[in-house]
């Protein structure tokens, strides 16, 4: 499953590495939107298959930050 | 016993061949395609029995030599007057078994009875569409033998003039094009079926022919565009069950029309399990809380009916209850876009406004509020000219209005969250923090000169802004201005008070609106 921003931000922070497995509900990473740290978190239980993003990247709405297999 | 048998055989006969509808096979195509059939939309939503038809006779009678009725098609359409909790209703419900619901091209001329729009005016009740029709086709042209001006306006004129003074619900429970897609917005609220409805004014076949574009009905005007994207469609349902049990709930709310005020019901006290106020706002002041905590920790028990949550999610709007009464309800959403105010926000904003406006509900604000959205997107999509229109619509409105400073509040994004006439009351939360314009970041613009000329400009900048933090803190705004601060747990008792005083003035504030409603 493709993880995606919903929003213009800054990535923050990225707290898993690929091949991490995470439950749904787990922090993915930290987005920066005006000053706010927003977390992304798994929407299902999976492995992180791929990461698309480094910190301080920004990133659009729409844009893959992470897959889940 | 009268001689009339014969006519009154005849009338039984016409209203059997009404209730065919289209036939036996769109009936079976329209269950096929996951959708209820016209009649029994209008059972659901309107209380058992309180269905009266308006024009239920209207069709077009195909006869014999001897004028005898040798078949019938019914209007795509049934009108009537229902009652929804008791409170009598308009209903218009368009009927995709006959014809694709488009319109006939039959009708018109001198006798014609009311339009059910000018019923639900001259009554003075809620009027709710059921779309599932296709506008004008084609087809009528050859059965008219010309064309016609597209002058539907002899109608729509009265869906624009029904906006200011009855509430408007659209559901939208199939696919729906031309005019009827414009009834679709013309509303106070609405509502679509996830997978079975969509809007567009020219469906698939129309792009494809004007643009070349090959697209399919739900990625043209389906609920992701249109709940999420667009805006056009407030909420999205998964059945059209529960888009009929929003649209009675949405009008729970309301007063029949711009002439009452919304009716109390009966009080109740904020959920048990709701947070408590005073610990709901992060010390950290990068973190984010839930916009739907504060909610229900200041509204009645179960109370809250969102409006558009997919739309300008930096902020949550809908309406609720504060001790019986209705009210309006907003609130900067800090985990989508930190909280700013971006087009879709706004828009969404300038509406929850103009509706309490229209009819009398206070408005109550919880503002954590970073300003206006900055940023190439931002200005694309022309944030000033949405910032200007939701000054408009704060400085025009008349509702008691109180705000509670939650967090932030800063700029013009700020300013739309304060009204200097009529009643208003703000309060501020300790955790409060406010300017014409946030520090970080405002410190880096303003003292630019002298951070660029030091040794250090990261130190220095560091230095200046904790040099204007130490002078941010709420109170000593309070010192100077008055700003009263309490406690957020207190926010509650404060709102039950406000809603109470304000039942004076709204009473006083009933009748047509002084600036029309616009969708």
């Amino acid at each position: 499953m493709i993880v995606m921003s919903e929003m213009a931000a800054q990535v923050w922070r990225v707290l898993v590495e690929v091949g991490d497995e995470v439950a749904a509900g787990d922090r993915l990473l930290i987005l920066e939107s005006m000053k706010m740290e927003i977390d992304v978190v798994a929407p299902v239980a999976g492995r992180v298959g791929r990461i698309d993003v480094e910190p301080e990247q920004a990133v659009d709405e729409g844009d893959v930050l992470v897959e889940l297999v | 016993m009268g001689g009339w048998s014969v006519q009154l055989d005849e009338l039984r006969r016409r209203i059997d061949l009404v209730a065919e509808r289209g036939g036996p096979e769109g009936i079976a195509r329209q269950r096929r395609n996951g959708k209820l059939v016209v009649t029994e939309r209008i059972e659901r939503l309107v209380d058992p029995g309180s269905f009266e038809a308006l024009g239920q006779l209207r069709g077009q009678g195909v006869y014999d030599e001897r004028g005898g009725l040798e078949g019938f098609t019914p209007l795509a359409q049934i009108d009537g007057f229902g009652r929804i909790d008791g409170r009598k209703v308009v209903v218009m419900a368009g009927d995709f078994t006959v014809r694709g619901g488009s319109a006939s091209g039959a009708g018109g001329g001198l006798g014609q009875e009311p339009l059910p729009q000018e019923r639900a005016i001259q009554w003075r009740i809620p009027y709710v569409r059921l779309l599932d029709s296709a506008g004008g086709s084609v087809r009528s042209f050859e059965e008219l033998g010309r064309t016609y001006l597209p002058d539907g306006n002899v109608w729509t004129q009265y869906d624009v003039d029904l906006l200011s003074v009855v509430p408007v619900v659209s559901a939208v429970l199939g696919s729906v094009a031309g005019l009827p897609a414009l009834h679709a917005a013309l509303a106070h609220f609405n509502v679509m079926t996830r997978d079975t409805g969509q809007v567009f004014p020219g469906g698939p076949p129309v792009v494809r022919e004007a643009t070349g574009v090959e697209i399919g009905k739900e990625e043209l005007g389906g609920h992701q565009i249109h709940t999420r994207v667009s805006g056009v469609i407030d909420n999205v349902a998964g059945s059209e069950d529960e888009a009929i049990a929003m649209i009675r709930r949405f009008l729970s709310y309301l007063p029949s029309s711009v002439h009452e005020v919304p009716e109390r019901h009966e009080p109740r006290p904020p959920a048990a399990d709701a947070v408590d106020l005073d610990d709901v706002v992060p010390r950290n002041p990068r973190a984010t809380f839930r916009s739907h905590d504060l909610i229900t920790a200041l509204v009645d028990e179960d109370s809250f009916f969102e409006i558009a949550p997919g739309y300008g999610r930096a902020r949550t709007v809908g309406l609720a209850r504060i001790d019986g009464y209705p009210v309006g309800i907003m609130v900067n959403n800090p985990m989508h876009l930190g909280g700013a105010t971006d087009v879709a926000a706004g828009d969404k904003v300038t509406r929850l406004i103009n509706l309490c406006d229209t009819f009398h509900l206070p408005l109550i604000d919880l503002a954590d509020e970073p300003g206006l959205m900055v940023g190439l997107d931002s200005e694309r999509a022309g944030i000033e000219r949405a910032g200007a229109r939701l000054i408009c619509a704060v400085i025009d409105s008349r509702m008691p209005w109180l705000t509670f400073v939650v967090r932030r509040l800063y700029g013009v994004g700020g300013q739309a969250h304060h009204r200097p006439r009529g009643m208003y009351r703000r309060y501020a939360w300790p955790s409060a923090a406010w300017g014409s314009m946030h520090i970080l970041g405002g410190a880096a613009a303003a003292y630019r000169r002298e951070i660029e000329a030091a040794d250090d400009p990261e130190a220095k900048r560091a230095e200046i802004e904790a040099r204007l933090l130490r002078i941010a803190s709420p109170f000593r705004t309070a010192e100077a201005t008055g700003q009263d601060i309490i406690a957020p747990s207190r926010s509650r008792a404060a709102a039950v008070e406000f809603v109470a005083d304000a039942q004076r003035l709204l009473a006083d504030q009933v009748g047509p609106p002084p600036n029309r409603y616009r969708p």
